[in-house]
């Protein structure tokens, strides 16, 4: 009885990387605790339950039926507060995934319990402490939790995922129903092929550097060897048309705090570092040495824009493999 | 159609964020304190919602401090019908802490909707409103970009990773509006000058810390120094490594 | 080939017929006693004072009534747009709020010490204080401040006060302002309304008060419409300022002249304590400079870098920006009538500006004084035409406004004939009170001075004490929606000299020449009007549009 419950997330059958990230915080928080700590995978049927095996898992438990295929707010509540409640567990760990952010609040409120969102750290040491940001990556919170249980989301990508050999128990449970009154029905593709900025995990970025507006081609072939990444633009080149306007960043246009930031021709004005300097890692390229986008940048490459690109672009192909 | 929309007063985006004196949160010098701009979104559906109805009331609810009555006013002055503020001078980060006044406060209002925004811009909890609608026990879908409601029931798209997932739903539903959902109006001046007039009720409120209690509000570690890692295409690999191996970015 | 440029001949014209409208208010409009265009201090001493006319005149029993009092701001918030040195003297506040202390107004410090020195490229010197600019016995202050303060005292006393409001046009009839319609909001790039667009409101008053400050549109149209003359034109100064954290601490006002500026640039630079390690440092210099290369921010930008300013500066971080223009034309550019039927004009708006003493908020202030006291007797009197509000012009002319208005009548005039020249028949004019060189000297408005076609000197910010004007604007809190429509007028195909001159002239570049074509982008203005003087024509943008000053 007691440690942790991970909440696994699933799509179409296929476990969710992020799910692997948390599987390893909450071994961790197990580990401190000198508890167990347990996978729950929710979803539909054929959900590969070896993945707990890989990061460390005690226990996997498996809800699964056909009606769970989709994300069902009240279903997978109910999987997860029906277990806690058996299971006594101290905290129940999500990925701060779209899913989670809803799901995390549905479980705290059915629990009348704390509830950390998107967190970047925790540890348990007198109670649970995590540390997460706030007003838009500008301040950072660092809280104590008290009571039993609690829930704690991960902010993806924040956490490395451990491997961890181990040979849990597996135990099938029942599926709850679904509510009648609120259903998912269909996941459909997104209307815009390209992301949003403000919500994207990575962006590329391009200023006046590019020299034209069809150059833009360049970091478009980027991003789509990237994956999931969005193309951003600096002020200058929205001003003049290139770009659309919700694609600006800085100054009135968006902030945005990406896992990873590549600007690519831009010399950094401030308004436009203002707007992505919380990115958790920024790349420059430039071919003006002295450009104050190097001075935030982690890392740099000073040359040919026009050579160094698709030069990038080549190798991330490679390296995801086609 | 009868519709609660719930509002926070938060800090300006654009704000210098500094800890302040007591190290647990910021220093109100100098900040501009604004509607959050999600709940801008949803003060604008509901009224939009309650246009398309033809009738029906669009009641305002902010928790905090007496300066939230500024808020209130602003939704007032959106078209809002009525604001409602709880006052207390207390913050909580606990999100069921909050939501339970809050819920207590809305459940006796039969509202057909309840609006909030997905999240606030200075505690990003994007919690309450869902727990609320839990507290509630009634429907609710969260981070909705699109919404048709017709006939006491209801569609909405909401963003997840790349995708959207629609949901139907019926009503009594608590909906957290997303950017994209629509563009919220500028208050006309005539629009101020009605909303002084219409009735804010505020009811003094006790929140309670509840399980979370904040150890210290600081500001990010400043970013550590980058690096060239040197020039020309020939330097892409060396990047690759260090987005790969270092940073774990890629 | 062209080697001058005189901006006259690609200004367009004040667009009158969309300032002013002669229809009747929409139905749906708002109905106040007083309308004041303008949060500033000039609009907001009025409406303080108005308050408290009407306050005392209940008390003493058959009073007036309810007066509503509502004041236009179109910045987002009061104080967004005020900008200034500033040392003010103290003596309107004074009259304002007769019950309250020194201690109890906005002001940061007292002038305690005070220099004045003339620079050279590498060196300074001292030089004694002119007369005319003693300070000791005011105060140092921030406009920001100021305002916010005078807009609490007004709406404690009852006064509306709507931020975000711009008034775009004045609703008139016949010869009588009605009132005012406010902007729209919610329109795209190319004008069409999106799916927030909210019309403009139309408000109705007994009296409308301009206070729009410096080149106010509504201002410049009513003048115009109604012929009124000014014995010079009027003449206009851009100031560029900054406020700076420093390590090392600043305990006097300092004025300097000469370097950066040239002989044939009216000017000099201010910095001044705002508090022990937070100084505001800015150099003026007139529009009527005579290269098109001339460029008053780059200007500002390498004064920095003189020993002198960098003694404070280094170390320092540069925390606010902005940029203003000043009247300057003084006594003979002040219109012959500032008032008409239903509508008076206050402040900066009318040209009430000390140019020597550098003072110009106490006349605001007192002018919106004297404003309040004339609008309320014709409002006891039931008429508020030109003839029941011309005692506005009656109490300003008998004051201390006009009389030092007058004595300094000549001297920034003076300082057409150069720096030395001018300065000499200055000091000859201080020491006769006035009367030597007391004859008005012609002026011409600054459009109409040409400009010797001539590139500006390279410049290269440093990003630690000198900046470009992108994050120039960026300090200024500007965060005006990119797609707002352009609230510039541009002439057609103004040529590539011409798109060099207005590069130089803003401070925030809005205009730049790319391709050897002008290109604007109006979102970085932050309403200095210096392109109003001298270039495009400025129109007001939806509310909440352009800087938001802090503590300028």
């Amino acid at each position: 009885m007691g440690g942790v419950l991970v909440v696994l997330e699933q799509r179409e059958g296929s476990l969710k990387a992020v799910s692997c990230e948390a599987l390893s915080v909450g071994r961790q928080l197990a580990d401190q605790l000198g508890a167990d700590v347990e996978a729950l995978l929710i979803g539909p049927p054929g959900l590969d339950r070896g993945v707990g095996g890989q990061y460390g898992a005690d226990r996997v438990s498996v809800v699964a039926s056909d009606d769970l295929n989709l994300y069902q707010p009240a279903a997978y509540r109910d999987a997860v507060v029906d277990r806690v409640r058996a299971g006594e567990h101290q905290v129940v760990v999500l990925s701060a995934t779209a899913m989670g952010k809803d799901l995390g609040p549905r479980i705290a409120a059915r629990l009348r319990c704390a509830l950390a969102v998107d967190v970047t750290s925790v540890e348990a040491s007198n109670g649970i402490r995590v540390t997460r940001p706030v007003y838009s990556g500008k301040a950072v919170y660092s809280l104590s939790i008290t009571g039993s249980p609690c829930v704690i989301s991960v902010r993806p990508n924040a956490f490395p995922a451990v491997d961890r050999a181990s040979d849990p128990k597996v135990e099938e449970l029942e599926a709850p129903s679904t509510d009648a009154r609120c259903r998912t029905v269909q996941v459909r593709e997104p209307e815009t092929a390209r992301l949003d900025v403000s919500e994207a995990g990575t962006i590329v970025s391009g200023g006046r550097g590019l020299k034209e507006p069809a150059n833009f081609k360049l970091l478009e072939d980027l991003a789509d060897a990237i994956g999931r990444c969005a193309v951003g633009a600096s002020r200058a080149v929205v001003d003049a048309g290139w770009r659309p306007h919700a694609d600006q960043v800085g100054q009135t246009g968006k902030t945005v705090s990406p896992q990873l930031y590549i600007a690519v021709g831009i010399s950094g004005a401030i308004q436009h570092l203002a707007g992505m300097r919380t990115s958790k890692v920024i790349v420059a390229i430039n071919k003006d040495r002295d450009a104050p986008i190097f001075k935030i940048a982690d890392y740099g490459i000073v040359g040919d824009l026009f050579e160094i690109v698709p030069r990038l672009t080549q190798e991330v192909k490679t390296l995801r493999g086609g | 159609m009868k519709i609660a929309v719930c509002v926070k007063r938060v800090p300006d985006t654009e704000t210098r964020v500094r800890p302040g004196a007591d190290g647990k949160s910021i220093s109100e010098d100098g900040v501009k304190f604004v509607l959050n701009p999600y709940d801008e979104f949803a003060v604008e559906e509901a009224l939009k919602l309650k246009e398309q109805a033809g009738a029906g009331e669009v009641v305002v609810v902010a928790m905090g401090t007496g300066a939230s009555q500024e808020t209130i006013r602003h939704a007032l002055a959106m078209g809002a019908d009525r604001g409602v503020l709880l006052e207390t001078d207390a913050r909580s980060l606990d999100p069921v802490s909050s939501a339970t006044i809050l819920a207590d406060e809305l459940r006796p209002g039969e509202f057909d909707l309840i609006l909030f925004g997905k999240m606030a811009i200075d505690d990003y909890n994007h919690a309450t409103g869902v727990v609320v609608a839990e507290l509630l026990d009634v429907p609710c879908v969260s981070a909705i970009a699109h919404l048709v409601v017709a006939d006491g029931k209801g569609k909405a798209d909401r963003e997840i990773e790349g995708g959207v997932e629609v949901v139907e739903f019926t009503l009594p539903a608590v909906l957290t509006a997303d950017k994209g959902l629509n563009e919220p109006r500028y208050p006309a001046l005539r629009g101020i000058m009605l909303a002084k007039k219409k009735p804010l009720e505020v009811k003094p409120v006790s929140l309670q810390d509840g399980a979370i209690s904040v150890e210290g509000l600081s500001l990010p570690p400043e970013r550590a120094e980058g690096r060239i890692l040197g020039e020309g295409p020939d330097a892409v690999p060396v990047l690759i490594d260090a987005l790969r191996n270092e940073a774990k970015v890629l | 080939m062209a080697r001058h440029v005189r901006p006259s001949e690609y200004q367009p014209e004040l667009p009158r017929d969309k300032l002013i409208l002669n229809e009747a208010p929409a139905d749906e409009n708002i109905e106040v006693d007083v309308l004041i265009v303008g949060a500033g201090p000039a609009g907001l001493a009025c409406a303080i004072e108005l308050a408290n006319l009407a306050r005392k005149d209940n008390e003493s029993g058959n009073g007036i009534g309810d007066l509503s009092i509502a004041v236009l701001e179109k910045a987002g918030a009061v104080g967004d747009h005020c900008l200034s040195g500033a040392v003010i003297n103290p003596t309107a506040f004074t009259n304002l709020f007769p019950d309250l202390r020194v201690s109890d107004f906005p002001f940061r410090a007292p002038v305690k010490k005070e220099s004045v020195h003339f620079l050279t490229k590498v060196g300074s010197v001292r030089m004694p204080t002119p007369p005319t600019m003693k300070n000791h016995g005011y105060q140092i202050a921030s406009l920001c401040e100021v305002a916010r303060w005078l807009a609490s005292r007004a709406e404690e006393m009852g006064v509306d006060i709507f931020a975000g409001y711009p008034a775009e046009a004045m609703l008139v009839n016949g010869h009588t302002v009605r009132g005012v319609r406010t902007a729209p909001t919610g329109l795209d790039r190319d004008g069409k309304p999106m799916s927030n667009y909210t019309p403009g409101t139309d408000v109705v008053a007994k009296v409308t008060c301009l206070a729009e400050g410096t080149r106010g549109s509504l201002s410049q149209a009513y003048f115009a419409w109604q012929n009124v003359t000014t014995q010079n034109p009027q003449i206009y100064a851009l100031g560029v300022k900054e406020i700076w954290e420093t390590k090392k601490p600043l305990d006097a006002v300092i004025h300097t002249m000469g370097w950066p500026l040239p002989r044939t640039v009216f000017g000099g630079s201010f910095m001044y304590p705002l508090e022990d390690k937070l100084l505001a440092i800015g150099l003026v210099a007139g529009l009527d400079y005579e290269e098109t290369g001339f460029d008053i921010f780059q200007r500002f930008q390498e004064m920095k870098t003189h020993s002198f300013f960098r003694e404070y500066l280094d170390g320092g971080e540069m925390v606010e920006w902005g940029a203003k223009t000043i009247p300057e034309g003084g006594f003979y550019a002040i219109p012959d009538r500032r008032y008409g039927h239903g509508v008076i004009i206050l402040g900066d708006a009318a040209g009430f500006v000390n140019v020597p003493a550098l003072k110009g908020i106490h006349y605001a202030m007192q002018s919106g004084i004297y404003g309040a006291r004339a609008v309320f007797e014709a409002l006891k009197n039931g008429a508020t035409s030109a003839p029941h509000l011309a005692p506005y012009d009656g109490l300003v002319n008998d004051s201390f406004i006009m009389d030092d208005l007058y004595r300094v009548r000549n001297m920034r005039s003076a300082f057409k004939g150069g720096f030395f020249a001018g300065g000499i028949k200055a000091a000859a004019m201080t020491l006769t009170g006035g009367k030597a060189f007391g004859k008005k000297i012609a002026m011409k408005p600054d459009a109409a001075v040409r400009k010797h076609i001539k590139p500006a000197e390279p410049f290269v910010p440093d990003n630690t004490l000198t900046f470009s004007k992108v994050d120039a604007v960026f300090k200024s809190g500007n965060a005006t929606r990119d797609t707002v429509p352009s609230h510039l007028i541009v002439e057609k195909d103004v040529g590539e000299d011409v798109a060099r001159m207005y590069q130089h002239m803003c401070p925030a570049g809005v205009y730049e020449v790319v391709e050897g074509r002008l290109q604007v982008n109006a979102p970085n203005c932050v309403d200095c009007k210096a392109t109003d003087v001298i270039g495009p024509r400025w129109t007001v943008r939806e509310g909440g549009s352009g800087p938001a000053y802090k503590r300028m």
